[in-house]
């Protein structure tokens, strides 16, 4: 019983490339070529315009909520080199702060775990990765990791911060693991991790035979496990799984799609894996108890309907 | 050769310069002339006042290499730019004050470098070649290297960007011609042999994008359109080599260069008028040179001047500019939509005031221009025409006070104004025809207005009239007509009295569209750069964090351009390809950049949305376009279709599914479920029924295996020797793991979560947590005399860091701590606080801790070194049922949980499972305070004293104890109220009690 409970009319003059509900579900944030950020009150299943943000001076190409505890913000990253990170104050919407220090287009933004604090990770056509974080006092931070993929970078994702990274270690509270995975033209996935301030490759994981363009790391629900799924121009989504004690990344293909596989993103809880491409289409797909993946529904946009193929999920 | 008429402004003698290259800005305010020895820099803004030598400023510079070629960015938004090119190396150069500050310097050819070339459609690519045979593309933002090369065999002597069309270059080789795509690598588009001996200039058709002239050391000057490499389609003996011929910038002319063998003869500068028969036709020779003419650009002119300049730099050392006023750019079959008048008479030359006096070295031959310029009126095309209108309105000056231009289309070629003036406000607008302006007047209507019929009458009499006046000598009328309005609607100011004024508002900023004189980006899509930028997302899907899935996608009835064959592409560069045929069509549309070559074109057109066409479009508009009689309604329909409806269709909705059902934790049951730890099976009994409500068998079936391993009747003896505790049975502790596991499996985390919390045995908490809790966490040097050794500290200030740097304004380090306030459930949100958390917040003790671990005090004082207590502790972990070794991994599942329900907003519920969290709360990095009653000395973990029940705090200033916000040093320990203590040390910086301690000084951090 998947239903569609709202259809927003963005009024966007030109593609959208992003959509994105906040923490609670109640607004959501549209980017598009067209150069603009809208955002609407969802809340009610009806569309409420809030704002449309005009900042960026080429396309918008990714968006990303930051945790409420922060207030409303928003970060977006475009073809203009920009990063802006927006925030609502007493209900209007400003520029926060504005990064500019990317030499091509910011292809992607994603917040940390909010237990790591205010931490914005962008990724870009440069090749590099900037980590932006502030202290709250109007002073922001960047630490730049030059080089992450050569040719450039398109996605980046974080590891959630309840992610185990050494169940041995029990009992002693550990500082909460502050890692990322990001994918490039190199082919490459690879997992960034934070040490003495300074950010090193801790994996590279090889496996697409293209370009990687997106990469989401599962959330965890407290199993010890990490779980990446990365998808690729190659139109393959490879799950990676780790033990969360061990170093070692098992690989498998989930799929080989028909066209481009544009996006990745897991459900809340880890269990579903929503996959988006070039050929317009989604596809749900469903880890069983055996471990194996299935497609659970398509959801063709064209007609607006998700085809549920289970009645109830387990 | 018709010798006519050329006036001529001498600028600059600048004998010793030497110079033999110069360079025109694209604002035509400044030239750069290179010497050996010296740049010098000519402004040519005021170079009619003549020749004192204040407006030529030089610089010397070091180089024993001559300067071979020097070029200003065409982009305006960048025009100070320029890069100059000396043996083997670029340089680019910032102009500013009047002197070249270097940006970056461009090295990687091996020999001397021949010739550069910006690029028209990208601010940041300079183009350059050289006779080590590679032509290279510069960024100049990544100055290391060049970002593409292309070798030949032989040396490359011009190299220069098509003007029309992006990604398209040539190159010359000696006579052949190579034309080359960026996007294609190293192997040409094309391949000419043009000429028989060494080609010296270049020059791409402003208009066309095909077609290009050559001109050679063999005299001739060639037409040629690169699609017909076999052929040129135009060429013309001059008889002596000829070292440039370019493009004029209005009609089709060329200016070319020749090159006097043996240094006789003229050292001219030729116009000609390329007819239309593509033969070449002297028109005008420009005479005064005593040398050959080195460098010529043309100067672009101040909006509204019809003239036109050529700047010119000689090997006499003279820089000199000529004027083409709009006679002489007639002959060259311009239309000179914004131009003089037409005098078919050919006796009044001198007739327009601002020609007069620029006539000053008027030279007169035979004037036989008469049947040329019959040619060339009859020569005016349509697409010439909208031009005019575009020209017109794109130069219009729209600062013309109580008038807003709120719409110009040149393409239905209306024009819609609002003027507000006199208390009155008029809507109006104004329509070209066709054959607007040769001697047909706009029609004017008024739309709406607060005006009476009679002043609405003569308002439209008086714009007529104007009208009429200007375009009987086939001039625009536009701007005058609005002034004419703006003067109409002043002259009532007197008449009417103020206050009705208030009730008009001023109408929104105009939208003028798509203007080349628009700002436009920096940014254009599909430039060559973009290979490594991924080719945009137009569809996705996004879980968002509360069961709720987000979809956008490209709407059902568009299909992609390149059909659905092949795999959609890499890299936004690829995009160019798929777009190049709709491309192709607006270029010729009224709207290209023939006028100016400001700021790229393509950019505004280009976008993500020409990937995508309607399903079945392309039959119907060709249908239609079988049926369209002119070329312009096609072009029109074009244009409109892919502008409006075609972007409009382009943007799908985004839907939002509710997904919950998939995701498998549940909304409901969070709400339902309950937690009661004293009747554990009731409880079960109880979530049992709530998965009844809602139809989740499997979790029915859960709740009641739950409700029986929960029963009373199997609680463990406290008694070790009794009997083995159930949880060791089967059917305790392994069952209750296969259930976990199975939920585990269905990253079911909320059924994880609530049996974790429910079996979850009242722990003590363990030496090892509680040794940890006293190691004192602050890092910094901060003395902490007010902590006792084993202070459980209860009151924390997390903050302190974010509080200080908000008081460093008073250079005042205070901790700062907030006294009463109850603990609601919210603050148990604050349980996952950032450690080095951005948002400044205080925090309070652990609420969800309180209730067990008072017991157990008892117990751990007395140590643990009987065999008996190990015995028992021993049975007390065997009664769980719950494993105790990995209590982690459930207390991630809490966690985990309470996450979800904060997505929720259910944070009743959440603080209720994170009471359970037996995980030692993580440490603040911050310093944690405690405090020593003042009245009877004891410690104690609050604002208020537990024995004496007084304010902890005594405030230093006014003796009262502090119940609010209180500030206090760290060495000192002395302080008081907030607001006493910034008061106090507004003026002081020692302490306020004479102890003698430099507060202000002590509390800095880091000194």
């Amino acid at each position: 019983m998947v239903s569609v409970i709202s259809s927003v009319d963005t009024g966007h003059e030109d593609m959208i490339h992003d959509a994105q509900l906040d923490y609670y579900g109640t607004k959501l944030a549209t980017c598009s070529s067209d150069r603009s950020i809208k955002l609407f009150d969802v809340s009610s299943g009806q569309q409420v315009p809030i704002a449309d943000l005009r900042g960026h001076e080429g396309p918008v190409w990714q968006l990303c909520w930051a945790h409420p505890m922060y207030g409303s913000v928003l970060a977006s990253c475009g073809y203009d080199r920009k990063v802006i990170i927006w925030k609502e104050t007493n209900g209007s919407w400003d520029k926060l702060y504005e990064y500019s220090n990317h030499d091509s287009s910011v292809n992607s933004v994603c917040f940390a775990p909010h237990e790591l604090g205010l931490v914005l990770a962008c990724g870009s056509s440069d090749g590099s990765i900037s980590v932006i974080s502030t202290t709250g006092d109007g002073n922001w931070d960047a630490k730049k990791i030059n080089n992450a993929h050569t040719i450039g970078c398109n996605a980046v994702s974080w590891a959630p911060s309840t992610s185990p990274n050494a169940l041995f270690d029990q009992g002693a509270r550990q500082q909460p693991a502050k890692r990322f995975v990001s994918g490039g033209c190199d082919n490459l996935v690879k997992i960034w991790r934070e040490e003495d301030g300074q950010w090193v490759e801790d994996q590279k994981l090889e496996g697409h035979s293209d370009w990687v363009r997106d990469v989401a790391w599962a959330p965890s629900i407290g199993l010890p496990r990490n779980v990446i799924a990365t998808c690729s121009q190659d139109c393959r989504v490879i799950i990676w799984t780790n033990d969360g004690t061990s170093n070692h990344w098992t690989s498998r293909v989930l799929n080989k799609f028909s066209d481009v596989v544009w996006h990745v993103s897991w459900s809340v809880t880890g269990n579903i894996l929503a996959v988006s491409g070039g050929d317009n289409k989604v596809t749900l797909w469903k880890e069983s108890v055996e471990g194996q993946w299935t497609c659970i529904s398509d959801v063709n946009k064209g007609q607006g309907q998700i085809t549920d193929q289970r009645s109830s999920s387990g | 050769m018709a010798l006519q008429w050329s006036s001529e402004t001498f600028v600059a003698e600048l004998k010793d310069l030497q110079a033999n290259a110069m360079a025109v800005d694209c604002l035509g305010t400044q030239a750069v002339l290179a010497g050996k020895k010296t740049l010098a820099y000519v402004n040519l803004e005021n170079s009619e006042e003549g020749d004192d030598g204040s407006n030529v400023t030089r610089v010397a510079r070091q180089s024993k290499w001559d300067v071979n070629c020097i070029q200003f960015n065409p982009h305006a938004s960048h025009a100070p730019l320029y890069v100059t090119a000396c043996n083997t190396r670029l340089d680019v150069c910032q102009l500013s004050d009047r002197n070249g500050n270097p940006v970056c310097t461009l090295k990687a050819h091996s020999r001397i470098i021949c010739d550069v070339d910006w690029s028209p459609f990208d601010v940041n690519v300079v183009a350059s070649c050289s006779v080590d045979s590679f032509t290279y593309l510069w960024d100049i933002r990544e100055p290391k290297k060049p970002v593409h090369s292309f070798q030949t065999v032989a040396g490359a002597y011009q190299v220069k960007w098509n003007k029309v069309t992006n990604n398209l270059f040539a190159t010359t080789h000696e006579g052949d011609i190579r034309i080359w795509d960026p996007r294609k690598g190293n192997s040409p588009q094309q391949y000419i042999a043009a000429h028989l001996s060494k080609i010296h200039g270049l020059d791409w058709s402003p208009d066309n994008q095909n077609q290009f002239v050559t001109a050679s050391q063999d005299g001739y000057v060639k037409l040629w359109d690169y699609t017909n490499p076999k052929k040129c389609f135009g060429s013309t003996d001059s008889g002596a080599p000829v070292r440039r011929a370019r493009y004029t910038p209005f009609g089709a002319g060329l200016v070319t260069v020749v090159v006097p063998q043996l240094k006789r003869g003229e050292n001219s500068l030729y116009l000609w008028k390329i007819t239309k028969q593509s033969d070449m036709s002297p028109v005008h020779t420009f005479v005064g040179h005593k040398d050959v003419v080195l460098e010529f650009q043309w100067r672009k002119q101040p909006e509204g001047s019809r003239d036109q300049q050529l700047v010119t730099w000689s090997r006499d050392q003279s820089l000199r500019i000529w004027r083409i006023d709009p006679n002489l750019q007639r002959l060259c079959g311009h239309d000179g939509g914004d131009s003089g008048e037409v005098d078919l008479t050919g006796t009044s030359y001198n007739s327009s005031e601002s020609t007069l006096k620029d006539l000053r070295d008027l030279s007169l031959s035979e004037p036989t221009m008469e049947d040329e310029m019959e040619i060339s009126v009859a020569t005016v095309t349509m697409a010439q025409q909208a031009r005019s209108l575009q020209q017109e309105f794109s130069q219009l000056n729209t600062d013309i006070p109580n008038i807003t231009l709120d719409q110009m289309d040149p393409v239905s070629r209306t024009c819609r104004v609002t003027g507000v003036g006199g208390g009155q406000k008029v809507i109006m607008e104004c329509l070209f025809p066709e054959a607007y302006p040769n001697n047909v007047s706009p029609s004017f209507q008024i739309l709406t207005t607060t005006l009476d019929a009679a002043m609405q009458s003569r308002l439209l009499k008086v714009l007529s009239d104007t009208s009429v006046k200007f375009v009987r000598r086939n001039n625009n009328c536009l701007e005058m007509c609005l002034r004419q309005l703006m003067s109409i609607l002043d002259s009532m100011d007197d008449r009417r009295s103020p206050e009705s004024e208030a009730s008009f508002t001023r109408a929104p900023p105009p939208i003028v569209q798509a203007t080349a004189f628009n700002i436009l980006p920096m940014y254009s899509l599909g430039n060559f750069q973009d290979s490594s930028v991924p080719f945009p997302r137009t569809s996705g899907a996004r879980f968002s964090s509360n069961g709720f899935l987000v979809a956008f996608g490209v709407p059902a009835e568009m299909k992609k351009v390149s059909g659905g064959a092949e795999i959609t592409p890499k890299a936004l560069s690829e995009l160019a390809a798929f777009t190049q045929t709709s491309w192709n069509n607006t270029r010729t549309n009224p709207f290209s950049l023939v006028f100016s070559r400001s700021p790229p074109t393509p950019s505004s057109d280009m976008s993500i949305s020409d990937f995508f066409e309607k399903k079945g479009r392309q039959r119907s508009s060709r249908h239609s376009h079988s049926h369209s009689l002119s070329r312009r309604p096609k072009r029109q329909e074009r244009y409109g279709e892919k502008l409006s409806s075609k972007k409009q269709l382009s943007v799908g909705k985004v839907k939002i599914y509710d997904v919950e059902v998939l995701v498998g934790v549940n909304k409901y049951l969070a709400q339902h479920y309950k937690m009661d730890l004293d009747d554990v099976e009731g409880t079960c009994r109880h979530n049992q029924s709530a998965a009844a409500a809602i139809g989740r068998k499997d979790l029915v079936q859960t709740w009641s295996i739950a409700a029986t391993m929960a029963s009373r009747k199997v609680l463990p003896s406290p008694v070790p020797q009794m009997e083995m505790p159930w949880a060791m049975t089967p059917c305790g502790r392994p069952l209750l793991k296969y259930i976990l596991d199975q939920h585990g499996a269905q990253f079911d985390v909320q059924t994880l979560a609530m049996l974790c919390c429910l079996f979850w045995t009242p722990d003590p908490p363990r030496p090892r947590a509680r040794s940890q809790a006293q190691v004192p966490r602050s890092g910094s040097k901060v003395s902490l005399e007010f902590t006792p050794p084993n202070y459980n500290p209860y009151h924390t200030v997390s903050s302190v860091t974010g509080l200080l740097k908000g008081l460093r304004t008073r250079h005042m380090r205070m901790s700062t701590f907030e006294g009463g306030g109850s603990q609601s459930a919210y603050e148990a949100e604050m349980y996952d606080e950032g450690h080095d958390s951005a948002v400044a917040k205080s925090k309070r003790s652990m609420s969800w801790s309180d209730t067990f671990d008072t017991a157990d005090d008892g117990r751990s004082s007395n140590g643990l070194e009987s065999q008996e207590e190990l015995e028992k502790l021993q049975h007390e972990d065997n009664c769980k049922m719950l494993d105790p070794a990995v209590w982690e991994q459930y207390d991630r599942y809490k966690l985990a949980y309470a996450k979800i329900l904060y997505n929720w907003r259910l944070f009743n519920q959440r603080a209720l499972v994170l009471k359970f969290i037996s995980t030692p709360v993580p440490q603040h990095k911050g310093v944690e305070f405690a405090v020593c009653c003042h009245k009877c000395g004891k410690e104690m973990r609050g604002p208020q004293c537990s024995w004496c029940k007084y304010p902890a705090l005594q405030c230093s200033i006014c003796h009262i104890g502090v119940r609010g916000l209180a500030n206090f040093c760290l060495v000192c320990g002395h302080g008081g109220h907030t607001v006493h203590i910034l008061e106090w040390f507004k003026s002081h910086s020692v302490c306020p009690t004479g102890c003698g301690c430099n507060c202000l000084k002590e509390n800095l951090f880091g000194g």
